[in-house]
């Protein structure tokens, strides 16, 4: 049924990992099991730990600031970097990088988002894996080489990905999304780049980017596994004493909400209309997330639970997938509400979501909110199931600064949080006449 | 839920077979039992959370449908959360959530799943409502009305804008002629728009029975006891005579069979697909371990960014820009081995073809080296372990493997099998099953049409 699939599959990716570490927020507690640790290296990078013994395995993951709010002008320079460390070092050619890995089954990954750039390594702890994979990883990571001719390849794959951005409806939808909510702010531009400015970006500016932000001090370090404390800060010191440390890159400027709606239509050769209506929402450690995100469970949130998915799905079949959530980001990520429906429905189902909300902001069932808490304090468990579950939240933590006690802390805010609090926090932060509607498609 | 949904969990578990789940393990500890009704129970015990998954797997998909009525299984299962005689619709999904648990289903071509993740201490009270709508939904017309329009959107979101899905959809299509892989699991549209109620509910009746029903547990969970719970819950259920389908086996290819499509689409892209046996279709041992070589051939073309395909072809040509190999070997009835390519800018599709045929020619006249099959070998071992940090996708693996009549113990002894083979088997099925009379091709085309930028930010009124 289509149930929960609306989260994951009609989202594109990127809000699928925003809505990873919306939802993840949230997560954990449930079971004194999971035993955060923290400490700094000598070179200042933090790095957070958690024992997960039952498993012989070890998931390691570097976060710096280093995503495209960082580009400057440069729009795609963060994004191509990550993309490239990991196709030379100093001493290793790119085959000689990937066969480093594969052949002892170890995972390499890395990505850059609007807010920072992530590394990750997944190694059996077997005697004789670990410790390869572990130096493969070290010098794939800090010792990264930019090489002229894997930069033009790369460049020309990474040109036909953005051009083909422009026949996918939901792509076209997110960049006009961001685009007009943040005018001037640098969440404004596609993380990818654009096509002009990807043509731009050369070896110098890559190198300059990663020496200047793949610094110790920029840097997360999260470890969860078969390893224990002492190994774990061994490894944390390996990989600080083998970045440069630096001047920390300043902080980012607050986005400015829209001060009036707008509406946005771009029409498309599409059998449906993609909509979202959209605005500013918060940043992380903001103090309304806790009745922020209870509500937005409430409203589009949690599928099959939620006011939207009832009003727009069930009672009327204008949909297979609507949903709405807040992206808490470093400064002031979006609330974004999500659906596409054949053309014909398109004003039909923006009309149920703006009442939708406009109900939502004024009353909702005290029961239908009791529902949705018991969902999620009695869900707390399952968000803490799995190494790679951990992983996120103790990146997550520690890349946002939360408290160590977050996770612990989080549910029992749920507990207490009531119906007033929700729509008070909602009436605060969500202006329905000022909020920003686009639609890509042929709406009738 | 729905396709997509059982695409993202088949490609995670073809990912997990192919690369190559297992090797003798400490940790696999199945319980398997059988309910006087017929149903099996298989429990796996994973004590890392206080967590347990619960899935019902149900034999029967859209390779078990009939024209004229393609994707009714997963219209069922659309239904399936739309009330029971004890419940009213949507409240299932209302119960289990304030259970704190994460439910959803999906659909394959051979099978229909439901599952609940939550806490191990609603194990009980899940299996009741889990138990209830095997036997008890009650699918009302107007219900019914309002799902099919929703299942016509989940198909223009998923295919009809969605050039690479569409090519798909006829690749297949083409690839079979009268086999079921001929239909797409989600129905064509026409289909979609005329199927009634009754054709939901005679579905339902015929195949939702305990007796064709596969009851997984993992998790922080004694077997026995989940045994005695079963007994309880699915107990009560009575048996359906099932008639297996018609084994609609596919006709020969005598020769091979080309499509284009054009599209909403920037990118040319090419798909080449070979008919090939899986380890359920396999007529003996020795079929069965040409399986495992085309499996491990998979892996050797395009597992990781050391593989063939990256190297030879991404990294190493200038002619395509992404590329990969795909193969599951668990299949119920008669697959496909495909290859997928996108050609780099200013190349055409036939040089794309040519890459992809060099890199075949190349299987079939020389055979790979020794350190090519470790390096696959190592993954395998090591996806293995890395499987095991989801209960959900070890569930998912056994559920889906029993599913088609495997055994579950087919992924204990995955890694095993791979040992055995050697670089002559692969070429010998690359010889075998791979030749210009046994392909389908299909190419998608720009149709030059994109989206007009006239409609600019235009400042709007406001939203009411």
């Amino acid at each position: 049924m289509a149930k929960l699939a609306k989260l994951q599959f009609s989202a594109p990716a990127w809000l699928a990992s925003f809505m990873v570490v919306a939802l993840m927020l949230f997560s954990s507690i449930s079971q004194a099991s999971v035993k955060i640790e923290s400490w700094m290296t000598e070179q200042g990078a933090k790095v957070m730990y958690v024992h997960s013994p039952q498993l012989p395995m070890l998931d390691i993951e570097v976060t710096f600031d280093a995503g495209s709010i960082r580009d400057g002008d440069d729009f795609g320079l963060a994004s191509f970097t990550a993309s490239l460390v990991g196709t030379a070092t100093k001493t290793q050619s790119e085959d000689q990088i990937a066969d480093g890995f594969n052949k002892i089954g170890a995972q390499f990954g890395g990505s850059a988002s609007r807010d920072n750039a992530s590394f990750s390594l997944r190694t059996l702890t077997r005697d004789g894996v670990m410790q390869a994979a572990f130096e493969q990883y070290l010098d794939a990571l800090t010792q990264a080489q930019f090489k002229p001719e894997i930069i033009e390849r790369e460049r020309e794959r990474l040109l036909l990905g953005i051009k083909q951005k422009s026949v996918k409806p939901q792509q076209i939808l997110n960049d006009q999304l961001w685009a007009n909510l943040y005018p001037n702010h640098p969440y404004a531009h596609p993380t990818i780049g654009t096509e002009a400015t990807v043509a731009k970006l050369d070896q110098a500016k890559l190198e300059q980017f990663y020496q200047s932000h793949y610094l110790a001090n920029n840097a997360v370090i999260a470890i969860v596994g078969n390893i224990d404390k002492k190994q774990a800060e061994k490894m944390a010191q390996q990989l600080s004493s083998s970045l440069p440390t630096g001047e920390k890159p300043a902080a980012l400027a607050k986005p400015k909400a829209l001060a009036k709606a707008q509406s946005i239509s771009k029409e498309f050769p599409s059998s449906q209309t993609y909509y979202s209506l959209t605005q500013l929402g918060i940043e992380r450690g903001n103090k309304d997330y806790v009745p922020l995100f209870v509500g937005n469970h409430l409203f589009g949130g949690s599928g099959f639970g939620s006011y939207l998915m009832e009003e727009v799905r069930e009672k009327r079949g204008l949909v297979y997938s609507v949903y709405s959530y807040f992206a808490p980001m470093k400064q002031n990520g979006p609330f974004i509400i999500g659906l596409s429906t054949k053309n014909a429905s398109a004003k039909e189902a923006e009309q149920v979501v703006q009442q939708t909300l406009k109900d939502f902001l004024n009353d909702f069932s005290e029961e239908r909110l009791q529902a949705i808490k018991d969902n999620l304090i009695g869900g707390w468990p399952l968000r803490m199931d799995s190494n790679s579950k951990i992983l996120g939240y103790i990146s997550m933590i520690g890349f946002y600064g939360m408290p160590l006690d977050y996770l612990e802390w989080f549910p029992e805010q749920i507990k207490k949080v009531t119906k007033q609090d929700i729509l008070d926090a909602w009436n605060r932060q969500i202006q329905p006449d000022k909020m920003l509607t686009i639609m890509v498609g042929q709406p009738e | 839920m729905a396709t997509k949904l059982v695409k993202t969990l088949r490609k995670q578990f073809i990912g997990l077979i192919s690369l190559g789940l297992m090797s003798t393990s400490a940790f696999a500890q199945v319980s398997s039992y059988k309910l006087d009704n017929g149903m099996q129970v298989v429990v796996k015990q994973d004590h890392r959370a206080p967590v347990v998954v619960h899935q019902v797997w149900y034999k029967v998909g859209s390779n078990f449908e009939h024209s004229g009525k393609t994707g009714i299984s997963h219209m069922l299962e659309h239904m399936m959360f739309k009330g029971t005689k004890e419940l009213k619709p949507g409240e299932f999904s209302k119960k289990v959530a304030q259970m704190g648990a994460k439910e959803n289903a999906f659909t394959s071509s051979d099978y229909t799943a439901y599952y609940q993740i939550l806490g191990k201490q609603h194990l009980g009270e899940v299996m009741k409502l889990e138990a209830d709508r095997m036997r008890n939904i009650v699918l009302t017309d107007e219900e019914f009305l309002k799902e099919r329009d929703v299942v016509t959107e989940e198909r223009r979101w998923r295919v009809e804008d969605n050039p690479n899905s569409k090519l798909y959809e006829k690749f297949k299509a083409a690839a079979f002629i009268n086999s079921p892989n001929h239909h797409p699991v989600i129905g064509w549209m026409s289909d979609i728009r005329s199927w009634t109620a009754q054709d939901a509910r005679d579905w339902y009746k015929q195949w939702y029975a305990p007796n064709n029903a596969i009851l997984v547990v993992v998790g922080d969970v004694e077997p026995d006891k989940v045994y005695q719970m079963a007994k309880q819950y699915y107990g009560k259920n009575s048996p359906e005579n099932i008639e297996p389908p018609k084994p609609q086996i596919e006709v020969k290819q005598e020769g091979e069979r080309r499509l284009t499509m054009k599209g909403a689409t920037k990118l040319p892209s090419l798909l080449i697909g070979f008919h090939a046996p899986t380890l359920v279709t396999a007529k003996d041992e020795a079929e069965r371990q040409e399986v495992f070589a085309l499996s491990v051939m998979s892996d050797i073309l395009s597992g990781d960014d050391s593989s063939r395909f990256s190297k030879n072809l991404i990294r190493g040509s200038e002619v395509i820009a992404s590329a990969s190999a795909s193969f599951d070997p668990t299949d119920r009835i008669t697959t496909l081995f495909t290859l997928s390519a996108t050609p780099n800018q200013d190349k055409t599709p036939q040089q794309a073809e040519q890459a992809l045929w060099s890199e075949i020619k190349k299987l079939q006249d020389e055979k790979i080296s020794q350190q090519e099959l470790d390096r696959v070998l190592a993954q395998a071992e090591a996806q293995y372990v890395y499987h095991q940090d989801s209960i959900q996708s070890q569930a998912i693996i056994m559920g889906s493997l029993l599913s088609v009549g495997l055994p579950a113990d087919t992924l204990d002894n995955w890694v095993d099998n791979m040992r055995k083979v050697t670089p002559e088997m692969i070429q010998k099925v690359a010889q075998k099953y791979f030749s210009i009379d046994q392909q389908t091709v299909a190419t998608l085309l720009p149709n030059g049409e994109q989206a007009r930028n006239n409609g600019a930010a235009i400042p709007g009124k406001g939203v009411h």
